[in-house]
């Protein structure tokens, strides 16, 4: 058994949550809880960078969908990072691969971020 | 007085020392008679020798009934005495000292006081031993704890087990008592259990709707516990209200999407993975035609009547309730005489395998070689095999698994040759 870690940092594309470790029904609550606490603007990018996982199941699924409503809400988008091939499967099975944008890396997700153009006067 | 001790010199100070211990404790004898454990010394044979008032208080004796009379053996109970000729006095000899061990004595009023006694052997100059001192504690305060402990214990033990028979009442409320008879059809379904202390989510039901026709679900609801079977008891009511509302399984799974979306999103969103089908028999050729809607669910497994087996893939298929406008997949087949269509909740294929395989997991790719080896089969063949498979697992289903079976017999041998 390996504990989930949850890191965050910010970058100026938005937030990125780095998760390592077990993502299940145990662990899924301390990510769903870090979600209000994050600094999102409108019109950034939500990054889930999933390197570490070991292990998701479908509690881990949800915790992706409550990032992804608070993203919406926020009026921002989300992207995954470094699906591990377990979790691409799983998300693939359950359709979900058509409704996250995913990256290869952290790096990736946040080059491919474009600001939103400013309205004009 | 203190500062003035440690600012005095070196003898001065030793003698300050010795003169305010005296001044306290100046009798070793009354140190000995009424300290706040007992002594008591005994010959080899354990007859008493000495004993402090302490112990004659607890006791509620006197000093003359006991010196010389009786033995330490004497002051236990029956179950005391037998543990100390076995165990006590034997350790005793062989080690020379014996400490912490839990007695009971018995007082003058016949009550019994527990305590904890310690023996050491003194020995002579000559290394042959002499007599037996013990010391003993009233252990009273100490028992009672036990025995609150034990009781506490107890208590937890008997909510545990209140809680196990609860979950599986839930359990069975979620699921049909037994599933109907379908005229030309056989049915079978197993429920795994993998947890007693948390409700499961997953759930099947067969039953039927309207002009001959027939309507199956099976899904796996996220998560466990209350709030998972809270979910899973509105997803099966709600497909079966459904159904019968309008059986096409597509506006079926979108009627449910709805409603678990209204009721949950947000921070904490729930949702469930489901196939729904539609049986309609096929009076003319006999068989059923099918049509299976997949929200995200695991592909049902076809396996035909010569032998052949295949996954039923609905791609593109996504889960129930967690996005507004889920897209759910179709796809129809014909359930001929001898085929066998086999749903399953994903416990089964995420089970931890004894063989080292990809990741240890049983997986698809297993699942699909074993139905492959089954057919053809039937309904009830089927889900046996599954339960023995499962048992192969044993602990290493860390989820609930169910499945669900459906066949069509082949007629019976009379008329053939």
């Amino acid at each position: 058994m390996t504990q989930l870690t949850v890191h965050t940092r910010a970058t100026p594309a938005g937030p990125v949550i780095e998760l390592s470790g077990e993502l299940d029904n145990d662990s899924a609550p301390d990510v769903r809880t870090l979600l209000p606490r994050l600094t999102l603007l409108a019109g950034q990018q939500l990054v889930i960078d999933l390197t570490g996982i070991t292990f998701c199941d479908s509690s881990g699924i949800t915790v992706l969908i409550a990032a992804r409503n608070h993203a919406l809400a926020a009026q921002a988008s989300i992207a995954l990072a470094a699906i591990p091939g377990r979790v691409s499967r799983m998300l693939h099975i359950v359709g979900l691969d058509q409704v996250f944008p995913t990256h290869p890396t952290a790096q990736a997700a946040e080059a491919a971020w474009t600001p939103p153009t400013p309205t004009s006067e | 007085m203190m500062r003035k001790a440690t600012d005095g010199g070196g003898s001065e100070n030793r003698d300050d020392h010795a003169a305010f211990s005296a001044l306290l404790e100046d009798s070793a004898e009354d140190l000995y008679e009424r300290a706040p454990c007992g002594y008591l010394s005994t010959l080899l044979d354990g007859t008493i020798a000495k004993i402090n008032t302490t112990l004659l208080n607890w006791l509620g004796r006197q000093r003359g009934d006991l010196v010389g009379r009786k033995t330490f053996s004497d002051l236990l109970t029956v179950g005391g005495r037998l543990y100390h000729e076995t165990h006590f006095a034997p350790l005793l000899r062989m080690q020379g000292e014996v400490s912490g061990i839990a007695l009971e004595l018995k007082t003058a009023d016949g009550s019994r006081l527990p305590v904890l006694v310690t023996s050491t052997v003194k020995t002579g100059s000559d290394g042959q031993p002499l007599l037996i001192r013990t010391t003993v504690f009233d252990a009273r305060d100490r028992r009672a704890y036990e025995t609150e402990l034990l009781r506490a214990r107890q208590e937890a033990e008997r909510e545990r087990e209140e809680l196990k028979r609860l979950n599986a009442t839930l359990q069975r409320t979620l699921l049909p008592p037994a599933l109907v008879n379908v005229p030309g059809l056989d049915v079978a379904a197993h429920y795994h259990i993998a947890s007693t202390d948390k409700v499961g989510g997953d759930f099947y039901d067969l039953f039927p709707l309207a002009s001959g026709t027939w309507g199956l679900f099976l899904g796996d609801v996220c998560g466990k516990g209350a709030a998972a079977a809270a979910v899973t008891s509105l997803a099966r009511y709600t497909l079966r209200a459904a159904a019968v509302y309008d059986p096409d399984p597509v506006a079926v799974l979108s009627n449910l999407n709805t409603v678990l979306n209204h009721e949950y999103n947000g921070h904490d969103p729930r949702f469930c993975t489901v196939v729904f089908g539609l049986l309609i028999p096929d009076t003319e050729r006999g068989g059923f035609r099918i049509t299976l809607a997949s929200g995200g669910h695991p592909p049902a497994l076809l396996m035909r009547a010569d032998g052949s087996a295949d996954y039923l893939p609905t791609p593109g298929g996504q889960l129930i309730g967690a996005l507004p406008d889920a897209h759910i997949a179709t796809t129809t087949v014909r359930l001929d005489l001898g085929d066998t269509l086999l749903l399953h909740t994903d416990g089964l294929t995420e089970a931890h395998t004894a063989q080292i395989t990809d990741g240890d997991r049983y997986g698809d790719d297993a699942l699909l070689d074993f139905a492959q080896a089954l057919a053809p089969t039937t309904a009830s063949d089927a889900v046996a095999a599954v339960r023995d498979l499962l048992d192969t697992f044993g602990t290493g289903v860390d989820d609930d698994t169910a499945v669900l079976a459906i066949s069509v017999p082949r007629p019976t041998s009379e008329g053939q040759p």
